[in-house]
């Protein structure tokens, strides 16, 4: 074999094993979705959007008490997350820039967005459950936010660097104030980009198990007393669908195929807000 | 020694003895610069590359602010002050004093609501008013026709010389005293450039102007003054046609005949 054929020997190889690698990869996530989709769907009815949680063997049994808690606990985590991740990343961009302090936060924030969950729940456990005495949808929403604020911190922090400088300039030489020209030029221009931030964080949370264990805890009831135990379709669904019942789990089955519709929806959807962006230049 | 014309008419502004240093830098960017600018008519800055022209012109109006740790000495008079004193209200002087970059920066927004960004930071709320200066500062710059029947699209979707003028009807919308050009064509071809030039010249019925240029050929055809600046030193000022016809100044002869730049 000559230097020339064995190179081409080799990056045939190369193709090959790489091409296989990722098909095999895709394979395993098509699987998922594809057993997801065909045991949720058949798990789906009207039933479980109309009836709480019930006892094994009942029929009247749903979701509809995890539902609510799942969109009341996401919908609170946004509220704490979404601001406070867009006020830092506002300051690292434009007040910190590349000061000791901003580059620091920014370290922070990476480590904390890897931090495992289980650990940010344990936290909300010791500073907030402890000392309430019991668990709490409050609880629970600050885990989530915690998690969040990173997220969110971040993607603003990038999208608002992508800014032009000279943009900021202009504003600057009509005579704007340094929080007029954020307000009205410098968020307008990262708009899309900071809503996909949001979006994916929302995504990121919503999918959370671990945190919400030690925090909102569970109920198989509906509730919107923020002060009490708040179910959700993370916890719910572990508690189903490792239940030896049989309607249980197929309750589980739907939990596990409504939340991934949810989160895929939203990934999707900040995708596209930045395809469309991309596409508008 | 650098050769300074003395100018007769009234002037704008006033350069005088004015270093600038960058934050960080161990010798001044500017050294020394006096110079006058006539009221009502267009003085040029040339040179080559890194001489110095833009960072004077971002003295104007005090865009190094935005940067901390840059050092203004000297005076730069203008309306009876020095505009270099720290306590310079620096939002008033940048309405009195407008800038035009030198890639067109159209705000994220609508065509009106960029033409009415300046004026709505003054204060100006009422819509009517808001309308009547709108029209009148795109009729100035030159773009009212092509704009007027979509004011409420998005700047964005614009071409680059039409960005620009918008730029420029923005910039006179709030009647500044002084404009600042710097490279306003640069990011442009032949036929909006010439537009922009067509313009430049219009505008200084109303307005004094300073142009940066890296063109020797667009300093000679719409200015009145020309200074060429080398290194950091303002070398000669002049009557343009004198400057680039009789330069006084060797450099500036070796630099208009193309003998380095």
């Amino acid at each position: 074999m000559t230097a020339v054929q064995k190179r081409i020997f080799i990056n045939k190889l190369a193709l090959i094993f790489s091409t296989l690698s990722a098909l095999i990869a895709l394979a395993f996530l098509f699987w998922i979705l594809g057993v997801l989709v065909m045991k949720g769907l058949s798990a789906l009815n009207w039933n479980i959007f109309i009836y709480e949680g019930a006892p094994p063997g009942y029929e009247d049994s749903g979701l509809k008490h995890a539902l609510v808690g799942q969109l009341i606990l996401v919908g609170m985590a946004t509220g704490v997350g979404v601001p406070f991740g867009i006020l830092a990343g506002t300051y690292l961009s434009e007040y910190g820039k590349n000061s000791k302090l901003a580059n620091t936060i920014r370290d922070i924030s990476d480590i904390m967005m890897s931090a495992p969950s289980i650990v940010i729940g344990a936290f909300v456990y010791a500073i907030v459950v402890l000392p309430m005495g019991h668990f709490s949808a409050w609880a629970g929403a600050i885990a989530l936010g915690i998690i969040m604020i990173p997220i969110i911190l971040r993607t603003t922090d990038d999208m608002l660097q992508l800014v032009p400088g000279t943009l900021r300039e202009a504003a600057f030489a009509l005579g704007a104030p340094k929080y007029k020209v954020i307000l009205s030029v410098v968020y307008r221009g990262a708009k899309a980009g900071i809503l996909t931030g949001v979006l994916l964080g929302v995504a990121r949370v919503a999918g959370e198990t671990a945190p919400l264990l030690f925090t909102s805890f569970n109920d198989n009831f509906f509730t919107t007393d923020l002060n009490q135990a708040m179910p959700s379709l993370t916890v719910t669904m572990f508690n189903y669908a490792t239940s030896p019942y049989e309607d249980w789990q197929q309750l589980g089955w739907a939990a596990a195929f409504i939340l991934s519709m949810f989160i895929l929806g939203l990934n999707i959807a900040g995708r596209l807000i930045l395809l469309t962006r991309k596409k508008g230049k | 020694m650098a050769s300074i014309i003395d100018i007769k008419e009234e002037c704008a502004l006033q350069v005088r003895n004015f270093d600038f240093t960058y934050k960080g830098a161990s010798a001044p960017s500017l050294k020394k610069i006096t110079m006058p600018i006539a009221k009502n008519s267009i003085t040029a800055l040339i040179g080559p590359s890194g001489c110095g022209k833009t960072t004077l012109l971002r003295s104007f109006n005090r865009m190094h602010d935005l940067y901390p740790g840059n050092k203004y000495e000297g005076e730069i008079e203008f309306d009876g002050r020095n505009i270099l004193d720290p306590k310079e209200d620096l939002i008033h002087l940048r309405t009195r004093i407008g800038m035009i970059f030198q890639k067109p920066t159209a705000f994220p927004m609508s065509i009106y609501d960029n033409v009415a960004y300046g004026m709505r930071l003054q204060g100006i709320k009422n819509k009517s008013e808001l309308d009547g200066r709108v029209e009148k500062a795109l009729k100035d710059a030159a773009i009212w026709k092509e704009v007027s029947d979509r004011l409420k699209h998005d700047a964005n979707g614009l071409s680059g010389g039409q960005q620009q003028r918008l730029c420029i009807a923005r910039a006179i919308a709030v009647e500044p005293e002084v404009l600042l050009f710097d490279e306003p064509t640069s990011a442009l071809d032949p036929i909006s450039t010439q537009g922009i030039e067509k313009l430049v010249i219009e505008l200084k019925e109303r307005v004094s102007i300073i142009i940066v240029t890296h063109n020797m050929q667009q300093a000679a055809r719409v200015s009145d003054y020309t200074g060429f600046m080398y290194l950091g030193d303002l070398i000669e000022l002049g009557y343009t046609e004198e400057l680039f016809v009789t330069p006084k100044e060797k450099l500036t002869q070796e630099y208009i005949t193309g003998k380095f730049g």
